[in-house]
């Protein structure tokens, strides 16, 4: 499989390639995802409502996430800055 | 017909009556550059067909033709540069254009006063740019591996359950993140200061980011200095120096000039 890193944060879809293409993209969604999960997480814990075995939990789980996203990437031989797409004027997605 | 008048620099008169402009093309690619002698100051100018170059058209292209933005642009840059070769120069921005020579006389009187304070300002100096990248991995390392606070705040996370140990390396890792920002800066500004000591003026410019400059380490800084002649190579020396002994660091320094003095004359 072809390494994504020459897309230059632009999602890939040309015709003979579309299937990484498309990989890209929908990791991409599901990195965003898992960014604002942890980001909400982050927050609920420091605002100190949570007992400790359910921070335990939540710590645990968005872990083993990282990690699998991780694996994935690896998978589709895509790097962090394959899943940060170019928005143009607005900047990068994440 | 009008003709509009395409401004590139000013030099002083007495310079400039010393030393005849050799022919260079203007704007058009057709006319010649000619000068313009009001009072002590010569404007270097050349003429432009009134319709073709007319204000709504140079913006509409500037916005809409690369193509063509990147040629002028290219040839407002040569040009600068070569008249900044030949005389002590305040170079005008790119498309500063004037509806007739009247205007352009009217102007340059206008601010005479402040155009002659510039020129005492930079005669016998050049502007030189500096800028700084680093590469953030290798500090990064540096910064969590020499400072106790983080050390010790690891050896407590790593005592923790693994749900909490997330948590906590997260959080950690964003002190690390600023650390790393807080001593680039630091660096940087360290830096500047000690430049700033060879020139007559030293300013800071805004970064670039990386899709400009096209390089994966990032700008930490972005200086413009005056210098005096008579030093700059000291200056150049001190940054040669610099690189030496911070490469292994992950740090490049990237100097450029002489530049026309941009930032440091402006003509309004």
């Amino acid at each position: 499989m072809q390494p994504a890193s020459q897309t230059n944060g632009k999602i890939n879809l040309d015709p003979d390639n579309a299937e990484h293409g498309l990989a890209q993209l929908v990791l991409t969604v599901i990195e965003l995802l898992r960014q604002i999960v942890e980001r909400h997480a982050i927050r609920r814990v420091e605002g100190g409502t949570l007992t400790d075995e359910q921070i335990e939990d939540l710590g645990e789980a968005l872990m083993n996430l990282e990690e699998k996203m991780e694996e994935l990437k690896e998978i589709f031989g895509l790097d962090a800055d394959d899943l940060n797409i170019d928005l143009g004027p607005l900047g990068s997605l994440l | 017909m009008d003709r509009l008048i395409y401004l590139y620099g000013l030099a002083q008169t007495e310079e400039a009556a010393s030393q005849p402009l050799p022919p260079l093309k203007g704007f058009d690619d057709t006319g010649d550059l000619y000068t313009v002698p009001i009072g002590k100051l010569t404007a270097i100018v050349c003429s432009l067909d009134a319709k073709e170059y007319a204000e709504e058209i140079i913006k509409d292209r500037i916005n809409n033709d690369m193509e063509w933005l990147q040629e002028k642009a290219f040839h407002h840059h040569e040009t600068v540069m070569k008249l900044a070769k030949m005389y002590t120069l305040i170079p005008l921005k790119f498309c500063t254009l004037y509806k007739n020579e009247d205007s352009l006389k009217a102007a340059v009187q206008l601010n005479e006063g402040k155009m002659l304070d510039t020129f005492a300002f930079i005669t016998g100096n050049e502007e030189w740019n500096v800028k700084i990248y680093c590469e953030d991995e290798q500090l990064k390392k540096e910064v969590s591996e020499n400072n106790p606070t983080i050390e010790a705040k690891r050896a407590e996370i790593s005592q923790l359950p693994r749900g909490k140990q997330f948590f906590e390396k997260k959080k950690l890792d964003k002190v690390i993140a600023s650390e790393l920002q807080e001593e680039k800066n630091k660096v940087s500004e360290h830096i500047h200061s000690r430049l700033s000591e060879f020139a007559v003026r030293g300013n800071v410019k805004r970064t670039w980011s990386s899709e400009v400059t096209g390089r994966q380490e990032e700008m930490t800084w972005n200086g413009v200095y005056l210098i005096s002649k008579s030093k700059v190579e000291d200056f150049l020396k001190q940054i040669q120096q610099y690189e030496k002994d911070m490469k292994e660091k992950g740090w490049q320094f990237q100097a450029s000039g002489p530049w026309p003095a941009y930032h440091f004359s402006s003509f309004s």
